[in-house]
């Protein structure tokens, strides 16, 4: 009877399912036609808590679930220890089991309702009408949950895309790109001629073309390099020996953007540009397109090592920006970001310094320390200065005859940093203080203290003080000083144990109901990314790291080495990474997106903005962070 | 009253809901053995333009069924009946059928046989049944004679009975599907209040598998006895 009413095409409890439907992926993508159909042949259970939903014993899966309320929890026997193990969480709107059924297969895991439980289902047969109806529902079956990730990259890619798109550079079609006029020659030249021809015009390529301009192969001074190395022939073979053949070609119409996608995809650094009948009018290189951009990052890097005025850093900061823009697009992950965000700051830390050495030298050699995100180079653009100085005490001088020196220095380096926008440290973690301009002794006195009589306070500045890097200066007395550090922490189980017990003050922002829990009632609906998604992660992982003697900062390097140490499960250390660079990257995003609107960077942000993809993949990378917690309290007895 | 219902076809108009046999509809099932698990259960709520049964109307019908302790979406009910004489101000608020849905609905008496034809004369279940029983009696008997005894289940007291130790604020629909988190998504409007009402149903049955509660008989001795317990508590 579904359709027949009149006033509504369809009744209210269809129309309800369908709404419902609508909010979550990869339904809300989907034509409502296809929702009706599934909203039509649902069927509604329930699942009292602990209930068996589906089972590996159950036999070949034969139907399709939407959890509509409640949750699913993936069950594994655990056979060391004899439990059962939560592999995975399946909570509103998401479906299970994509795998399975498409593999027309039993489940490999026992699926068990997490409290009270409603879930929509439909039968095989309406799942198939979908699949091969809708295409978004098919994308979204075959690629499984692994496109969930797929998904967040193309969406943050977009974003970062269509902020570059509006500084009308990468979709300004190629023609008018200042096309070098192609050094070309013919298929039989000898590769030596060829090399000297691209010697001559000063080009790193040189495209073969038949006589009608048709391009047929291209050879770049990497092929040359790969043909020495491997002995591929003489100088005098004929150059169609040795080129690659088929060059990759775009009609000069298409635009900066595809052709760097396609530089992107094939890892080929130049392309052909050519007309509709196919002839070569032109040479495009992943450098041409870069340096429009002025965003190149060896090119930054030295433009910014090489600055001669405090100005010129500053301007060029915004060149950073534009920087995390492009790598963003083209798809460079959370992590490696943050790693070329930390090497520019510290690319201009460093020539602050310089600069600052060439005006006025106080004549004593010293290590420029950093702390905190920057120690673990896991610094995005809203970043404070963290840093402080060590050195050796020159002989006939007292530590404070040197502090005397150093610390007028210091004090104009902080605020040069400050106009470069390193925002003092409000805390005055500054190398300007006098309590963290040291002598390597007074260093070390400062780390027994602090590890052996620690004290709240010193719990808060274990953050900052045990993630520490060399910026500048020599840097093996800091390799001797953490030497220290790290044996005596190793030694010291009730410090490890009190470092623990502050690692669990920050609890990731979930409900026991796994919604998000808001920071406080202020601020009702923001969540605080660094504070309440990255800092369990970090302070975790550092605990583990300080514990088994790893030297590292970086949060990611830390988890490697404890899962090479086999402290973490490699699975669990993946997918920790994992989950930390999502909340990283979505955290990026919306700097990214604060600093579109001229906004003050913050790191709060308000889930209802997520589109319901973001925030199941921000729900499911805290739950991983509850589990890092929970590790932690399992090794530590908290 | 076959005969009734056939002077009725041949001079009924209007807007009609497929055909009807109204010869053999089919007649009520008794409780008896038949287990839960396999049995079609009704859930039913009505809209009506008030609360008393000796003069308000029913306007609107909605109600799902439960086969195999599972609601089937494609097994619904939900019809707004055309009775336009009807004087709706005092509850319109309430349910948000205007005048003008109203004149769009549909024959009452084609509904009714509609409805009679897809219960299939399956117990039915509504929430606080008592209401939907005298007003669905009351219609059907002066619409179309029709005055067979159907059974039918109380959800208000279904829940108790397995769930004694929740706590609730009060005795309606809403109390309940607070305790289990339940969203109606249109509260009044008979189709989803009828959903709601099976969501809870399903809750109950799930309990009842659990307490060993396997047939119709079984469910309503236990009915049958929670409301002796009240009787009991009462004095």
């Amino acid at each position: 009877m579904a359709a027949a009413n009149q006033d509504t095409t369809r009744p209210q409890n269809t129309r309800a399912i369908m709404s419902f439907l609508r909010e979550h992926a990869p339904f809300s993508s989907m034509d409502d036609t296809h929702l009706a159909h599934f909203a039509e042949h649902a069927t509604l259970r329930f699942y009292a808590d602990g209930d068996e939903v589906l089972s590996p014993d159950d036999g070949v899966v034969k139907r399709f679930y939407v959890v509509k309320q409640g949750r699913i929890r993936g069950e594994r026997h655990n056979e060391k220890e004899d439990r059962a193990e939560t592999t995975f969480e399946i909570s509103q709107g998401e479906c299970f089991p994509l795998a399975a059924l498409i593999g027309e297969r039993p489940t490999r895991t026992l699926h068990r309702a997490s409290g009270d439980t409603f879930c929509l289902s439909i039968e095989q047969n309406a799942f198939i009408t979908l699949f091969s109806e809708s295409e978004s529902f098919r994308d979204f079956c075959l690629r499984g949950v692994s496109s969930l990730l797929d998904q967040v990259n193309q969406r943050i890619q977009s974003k970062a895309m269509a902020s570059i798109g509006s500084s009308n550079s990468l979709d300004t079609p190629l023609e008018r790109y200042a096309l070098r006029n192609p050094i070309v020659c013919s298929p039989d030249l000898p590769v030596r001629k060829a090399v000297a021809r691209m010697h001559e015009n000063n080009v790193g390529s040189i495209i073969i073309t038949d006589d009608n301009r048709h391009p047929t192969g291209i050879f770049t001074l990497r092929d040359l390099r790969t043909m020495i190395a491997e002995e591929k022939g003489p100088l005098d073979t004929p150059i169609r020996q040795v080129m690659t053949g088929n060059p990759c070609r775009l009609p000069a119409t298409a635009d900066a953007f595809e052709a760097a996608m396609l530089m992107a995809e094939h890892h080929f650094a130049h392309l052909c540009v050519v007309d509709e009948e196919d002839r070569l009018i032109g040479v495009v290189s992943e450098r041409d397109l870069f340096s429009l951009q002025r965003v190149d990052l060896v090119n930054l890097a030295r433009t910014i090592g090489t600055a001669t005025h405090l100005r010129t850093l500053v301007s060029l900061r915004s060149d950073v920006s534009r920087l995390v823009d492009a790598m963003l697009a083209h798809g460079a992950d959370s992590g490696q970001v943050v790693k070329i965000i930390t090497t520019l700051n510290d690319v201009t830390v460093r020539r602050v310094l310089e600069l600052n050495l060439k005006k006025n030298d106080p004549g004593i050699p010293f290590t420029w320390l950093t702390f905190g995100s920057e120690g673990r180079q896991e610094q995005t653009l809203l970043t404070d200065q963290d840093n402080g100085i060590l050195f050796e005490t020159p002989e006939g001088m007292t530590e404070d005859q040197v502090r005397e020196k150093l610390l007028p220095f210091a004090r104009k380096v902080n605020d040069e940093l400050a106009e470069c926008g390193f925002t003092l440290c409000k805390g005055n973690i500054m190398a300007s203080n006098p309590k963290l301009c040291l002598s390597d002794r007074e260093w070390d006195d400062w780390f027994i203290r602090f590890i052996d009589a620690s004290t709240p306070q010193n719990l808060v500045y274990s953050s900052i003080f045990l993630d520490m890097r060399a910026v500048f200066g020599p840097t093996e007395p800091l390799h001797r000083l953490l030497e220290k550090v790290l044996q005596r922490i190793r030694k010291n189980a009730l410090f490890q144990k009190m470092l623990a017990g502050n690692a669990l003050q920050r609890k990731p922002p979930l409900t026991m109901f796994r919604n998000f829990r808001y920071l406080n009632d202020e601020k009702k609906h923001s969540l605080d990314l660094k504070r309440q998604g990255l800092a369990p992660f970090v302070e975790s992982v550092r605990v583990f790291a300080l514990a088994h003697g790893v030297e590292a900062a970086n949060t990611l390097e830390r988890i490697d080495a404890l899962a090479r140490k086999d402290i973490f499960d490699a699975k669990d250390a993946n997918a920790w990474k994992e989950a930390y660079s999502l909340i990283q990257a979505i955290r990026m995003r919306a700097h990214q997106e604060m600093l579109d609107r001229g906004e003050k960077l913050t790191n709060y942000i308000d889930p209802d903005d997520l589109n319901p993809l973001d925030r199941r993949i921000l729900r499911e990378s805290f739950r991983q962070a509850q589990r890092l917690q929970q590790k932690l309290e399992v090794t530590y007895q908290l | 009253m076959l005969e009734y219902i056939k002077q009725w076809l041949a001079r009924r108009r209007g807007g009609t809901v497929g055909e009807h046999d109204a010869a053999n509809l089919p007649s009520p099932k008794t409780v008896g053995d038949q287990p839960l698990s396999r049995s079609r259960l009704i859930v039913l709520d009505l809209e009506t333009t008030g609360l008393n049964a000796s003069k308000d109307e029913v306007i609107a019908i909605g109600a799902v069924a439960i086969e195999g302790g599972v609601i089937h979406l494609n097994d619904q009910f939900d019809l707004i009946l055309r009775r336009p004489e009807l004087d709706i101000r005092e509850t319109v608020l309430i349910h948000g059928i205007g005048p003008e849905a109203l004149t769009q609905g549909y024959e009452t008496q084609d509904a009714l046989l509609y409805l009679l034809e897809w219960m299939n004369g399956d117990p039915i279940l509504a929430y606080h049944s008592a209401f939907d029983q005298k007003f669905l009696e009351k219609t059907l008997k002066s619409q179309l004679g029709y005055t067979l005894p159907h059974v039918w289940m109380d959800v208000a007291e279904l829940m108790p009975a397995f769930f004694p130790k929740a706590t609730i604020k009060g005795r309606g629909l809403d109390d309940w599907a607070d305790v289990f988190g339940l969203e109606i998504s249109e509260r009044h409007h008979a189709a989803a209040d009828a959903l709601v009402t099976a969501e809870l149903a399903l809750i109950a049955l799930n309990k009842a598998r659990k307490n060993d509660v396997k047939t119709l008989k079984e469910l309503s001795e236990k009915l049958h006895y929670q409301r002796r317990l009240q009787h009991m508590h009462r004095y």
